[in-house]
């Protein structure tokens, strides 16, 4: 009984251990994996290299003031003559802008797997159950899904915004709303196609009932494009919040948020330039690290060019 | 057939695909002849190389496909030294080839009849000469002519006037001819209809017919039969038979099917592990088999002329392309396998009259 | 003899439909009317060519696609009328085999989660232990070994799958096995042993095999009886060697006479079928045959023929008796 256990393990690893092999001879899933995992680990530990408190300390005496002698941005851009070095220069509060930075990517991280993990979980559960059952149920849950297609982001959060207050959990919500439909469409997509497969028919000779069929054997097989799209889709959706938060949505104007501490940056953009460059250049290349995650994975989970 | 010039000759054609899993070492060292007016069937199971020496004849191979070694000999020139546009006309007069699966190699948005009529545009001199021929002898000139090439006016071509409706006209009563020939049921409605519109085996013939209407020395036909049902095979067959009494075409068969490679053909040649391992003509090859592949290879096959109790397999399975048996790449299944069999592939070898073998046994 | 299985009049008709509210323009008659019994512990053979409904003949009498009419009784068991319950124990007792081998195993399950998951459905064994040693004993069976337990279906090669495909079924202990095509996507040598395999454990486990193929040489290999399709209906029954040997059918006699046969010394007369194979889209009225006969009356293009026994234990469903030699009709 061991020896089964064993076994089928040793598959299973064995199995792990190709996928593997396939990713490290992808030169973009590594890049990718490499940048992402870097930005992982930054967002678990940023609270320990920069004190949280920091975000809530104002010096107006040093705010919008440039330091490192590496750029020169113009006669404009006042410089901060002190013993403080700011690596990045400050903001609109007197705060080391390099360090609210750092201290906006947990935010940022968090905010986009909550949306992203919620958003897949709600679209594959009813675009599985849409794609398997069929007939009346999938037609009526496409028809719901196409509405939500067609709201447009901003809106939506604006809408949400005035009913129910300007706070992170209701932009959360009005994100992940626009996000889910995307998924129900995957997951419908691929169910109806493993549905029709060989296997499922042999299943159903066997006595399999469709939970089985559905649960065991059919979401396992469909699940790599869902994947794919999570990975790519938490880039996207970085994107989306912190330009919500830059068109002014933000609960409050100090919060340490990239899209937030750029929104301040545009209207110093000739005092104080880097305010909107490097939170910018930031949430781009975040954006980066996932797409090129998402995309290296795709390559690699796709069925044809394994086996 | 005899001692006379084969019209193709491969010599050790050895061909490797580069893979992410490593070197397929496909073709081994292929030898092959083909005569003119000769129907030669190149029989074997899946991963023998057989559909892959008929791409390399006509340089339709994959882009991960290396030419190691060897020879291809067309009307004595080296077909591998050929460059791209060479072969292109190559494809389009002189070797026509008809694939297993005529859906994707049909054009899905043209009809059929406009498909057929680019093929005999393909030769605007001869069909010229045609629309000459019917007008001057106000007869119309029938596709067994056109392929014999009976026309009265080929060299006076270039003085010749010719209107492009006459061409056209002439050019679309080839076509009926040439699917009435095919006998495809009603070709006046075939030639406005699409593929999809056409049944497998119907669509089969109209790619016969589209190999045949240029006239071509070579004609490869791979698998063609195997997709169609039994009663459209015995058609399909039917009409190769037929026509290669019209035609003055060699026919090179590919099948993995023994029977059909039986009905059909003049010769056969047994692929194995990408060799030839056993040619010659179809009555000597079933009546003394001399490769064991061979003999073993006849006795899985159920027969309802000699029905046996019990099928002979053969042990073990089709070779790893990528890492083969040393030597001869049948000798881990071989009963009678030899020492020198693991160490050096055997040469074929003309053991009796015009019978080739690649066996060690038949020294 | 006792029937093992008994089709009386199965029809399986699926709705064309058309339009914006997808109305009911016809049907496709797959499967229109068949009838025959198979006896315990023999292999009944079943070919036609495509369109002539012998695959859905399969899935129909399986439930696998619900039959539009007509009955099957499975053992004195009424399987089309049979409840949830009732055909999960049915399911255990009638098993199938694909065609395709690289299609009909999941590409994520390894060997032995689907002998042991096919265990579990039926409620056969208990505990782990039993469970690999009974998946062990199946392989074994078939032609493998330990090793192959935990590898996946994509390490293997056709024919191996087709033998976990065979394990998979015989888990469950069925009576009775349906084999769909199962080596048409096999080459020659590795048919043979699949074949001889699936003789073998015939014997062995006293089964009962339905054997559809396309291949007539194959089918001949393997039966005892077989029937004919076309178009939805069978057109003749027997015994193989009458059948094969001395057909009564004009389709069925055409059809052997289009058999490519791997000796070049039998000379076989050259006779072919003209037209394509139809389909059941547009039935002919009449016998279905008719356009394609070339023994065909204006009778058979108005009256549809029965499936009549004829000599003993031969059925043939023609208005005529024909003796092909002189191409005369005998009423």
């Amino acid at each position: 009984m061991k020896n089964a256990r064993k076994g089928e393990m040793a598959a299973k690893l064995a199995d792990l251990k190709y996928t593997l092999y396939l990713l490290r001879r992808n030169p973009l899933i590594v890049a990718g994996s490499l940048m992402s995992i870097f930005f992982i680990v930054l967002a678990l530990t940023a609270h320990r290299i920069v004190d949280p408190s920091l975000a809530s300390t104002f010096d107006y005496s040093r705010n919008y003031k440039w330091n490192n002698p590496l750029i020169n941005w113009g006669p404009r851009v006042a410089i901060h003559p002190g013993p403080e070095s700011f690596p990045l220069g400050t903001d609109g509060y007197g705060r080391d802008l390099l360090k609210m930075i750092i201290l906006a990517i947990p935010l940022d991280m968090y905010i986009a797997f909550v949306i992203t993990a919620g958003a897949s979980a709600i679209g594959v559960t009813i675009g599985a159950l849409a794609g398997y059952v069929g007939g009346k149920v999938d037609e009526a849950i496409l028809r719901i899904t196409d509405i939500f297609f067609a709201f447009p982001g901003l809106v939506l959060a604006l809408v949400f915004a005035a009913m129910f207050g300007r706070n992170i959990t209701n932009l959360m919500i009005a994100v992940l709303l626009v996000w889910w439909p995307t998924y129900v469409r995957l997951m419908r997509g691929q169910i109806l196609s493993e549905k029709e497969k060989a296997y499922v028919e042999a299943l159903r000779a066997l006595g399999a009932g469709h939970l089985r069929i559905l649960f065991r054997h059919i979401l396992p097989n469909s699940i790599y494009p869902v994947l794919v799209q999570m990975t790519l889709d938490y880039g996207g959706v970085i994107l989306t919040f912190s330009a919500l938060m830059f068109l002014g949505f933000s609960p409050s104007p100090a919060l340490p948020e990239l899209g937030n501490l750029a929104s301040d940056g545009y209207f110093h953009i000739f005092e104080a330039p880097w305010l909107i460059l490097f939170p910018g250049l930031t949430i781009l290349i975040i954006t980066l690290a996932f797409n090129l995650l998402g995309d290296g994975l795709r390559d690699v989970l796709d069925p044809r060019l394994r086996r | 057939m005899g001692k006379e010039e084969p019209i193709l000759e491969i010599k050790v054609l050895k061909l490797n695909f580069h893979t992410y899993r490593g070197e397929v070492k496909a073709l081994n060292g292929v030898d092959l002849e083909l005569y003119k007016r000769e129907v030669l069937s190149l029989v074997g199971e899946s991963g023998c190389g057989k559909s892959v020496t008929a791409l390399a004849v006509i340089n339709l191979l994959p882009e991960n496909a290396h030419i190691l070694g060897g020879e291809i000999l067309f009307k004595g020139e080296d077909l591998l030294k050929k460059s791209k546009d060479e072969m292109r006309a190559l494809r389009a007069k002189e070797i026509a080839s008809v694939f297993q699966d005529p859906m994707t190699f049909l054009n899905p948005v043209l009809k059929m009849g406009t498909q057929l009529e680019e093929v005999f545009m393909l030769d605007t001199n001869a069909l010229k000469s045609a629309a000459i021929t019917q007008k001057r002898q106000g007869k119309k000139i029938s596709y067994a002519d056109f392929l014999s090439g009976k026309m009265e006016y080929k060299n006076e071509t270039n003085n010749m006037k010719v209107s492009k409706d006459d061409v056209k006209k002439t050019a679309r009563a080839l076509c009926l001819d040439v699917l009435q020939l095919v006998k495809l049921p009603d070709p006046e409605r075939v030639l406005t209809q699409y593929p999809f519109e056409l049944s497998g085996g119907m669509r089969q013939r109209c790619m016969i017919a589209m190999a045949l209407a240029r006239r071509p020395l070579i004609l490869i036909a791979d698998e063609i039969t195997t997709a169609l049902d039994v009663t459209i095979q015995a058609q399909v067959l039917h009409l190769l038979r037929e026509l290669r009494d019209k035609v003055d075409a060699s026919i090179l068969m590919i099948t993995h099917d023994l029977a059909v490679a039986a009905e059909i053909a003049d010769r056969i040649a047994v692929m194995y592990g990408g060799n030839v391992v056993e040619v010659a003509s179809t009555t000597e090859i079933f009546r003394r088999p001399l490769h064991p592949y061979t003999v073993m290879l006849m006795r899985a096959i159920p027969s309802v002329t000699k029905p046996v109790e019990r099928l002979e397999s053969i042990v073990g399975t089709v070779p790893d392309m990528i890492d083969p048996p040393s030597g001869c790449r049948f000798h881990p299944r071989c009963p009678y396998a030899m020492p020198e069999c693991k160490t050096k592939t055997p040469e074929l070898k003309e053991v009796a009259e015009n019978h080739e073998v690649a066996c060690y046994l038949n020294r | 003899m006792e029937n093992i299985l008994l089709v009386k009049d199965l029809k399986t008709w699926f709705p064309i439909k058309s339009g914006i509210i997808q109305r009911i323009i016809g049907h496709v008659k797959a499967v229109d009317g068949v009838s025959f019994g198979v006896r315990r512990g023999e292999t009944f053979g079943l070919v036609g060519e495509s369109g002539s409904g012998k695959t859905t003949v399969a899935r129909s009498i399986l439930r696998l696609i619900e039959p539009t009419a007509g009955e099957v009784y499975f053992d004195g068991v009424n399987v089309t009328k049979a409840s949830r319950r009732e055909l999960l124990n049915l399911r255990r007792r009638m098993q199938i085999i694909f065609q395709d081998p690289y299609a009909s195993l999941d590409p994520r399950q390894t060997v032995n989660s689907m002998l042991t998951e096919a265990m579990k459905i039926h409620g056969i064994t208990s505990g782990k232990s039993e469970a690999y040693r009974k998946a062990l004993e199946l392989l074994v069976e078939v032609g493998m070994s330990e090793e192959h337990l935990y590898r996946f279906p994509h390490e293997f090669s056709g024919g191996q799958r087709q033998r976990i495909a065979v394990a998979r079924a015989l888990a469950v202990n069925p009576d009775f096995l349906i084999l769909d095509e199962p080596t048409s996507f096999l080459d020659v040598s590795v048919q043979a042993s699949v074949l001889n395999l699936l003789k073998e454990l015939q014997k062995e486990l006293s089964l009962t095999y339905v054997f559809i193929s396309h291949n007539l040489a194959v089918v001949h290999h393997m039966s005892d009886r077989v029937g004919v399709m076309y178009l939805g209906k069978i057109v003749e029954l027997a015994e193989k060697n009458a059948l094969y040997y001395s057909p009564k059918h004009p389709y069925t006699f055409h059809l052997m006479a289009a058999i490519p046969v791997p000796d070049p010394e039998f000379r076989k007369e050259e006779v072919l079928l003209t037209g394509d194979v139809p389909s059941p889209v547009n039935v002919p009225p009449g016998c279905r045959f008719n356009p394609r006969c070339p023994y065909a009356a204006e009778r058979c293009k108005v009256e549809e023929p029965f499936l009549i026994e004829q000599a003993g234990g031969h059925w043939v469903a023609c208005h005529f008796e024909i003796d092909f030699k002189s191409g005369e009709r005998i009423s």
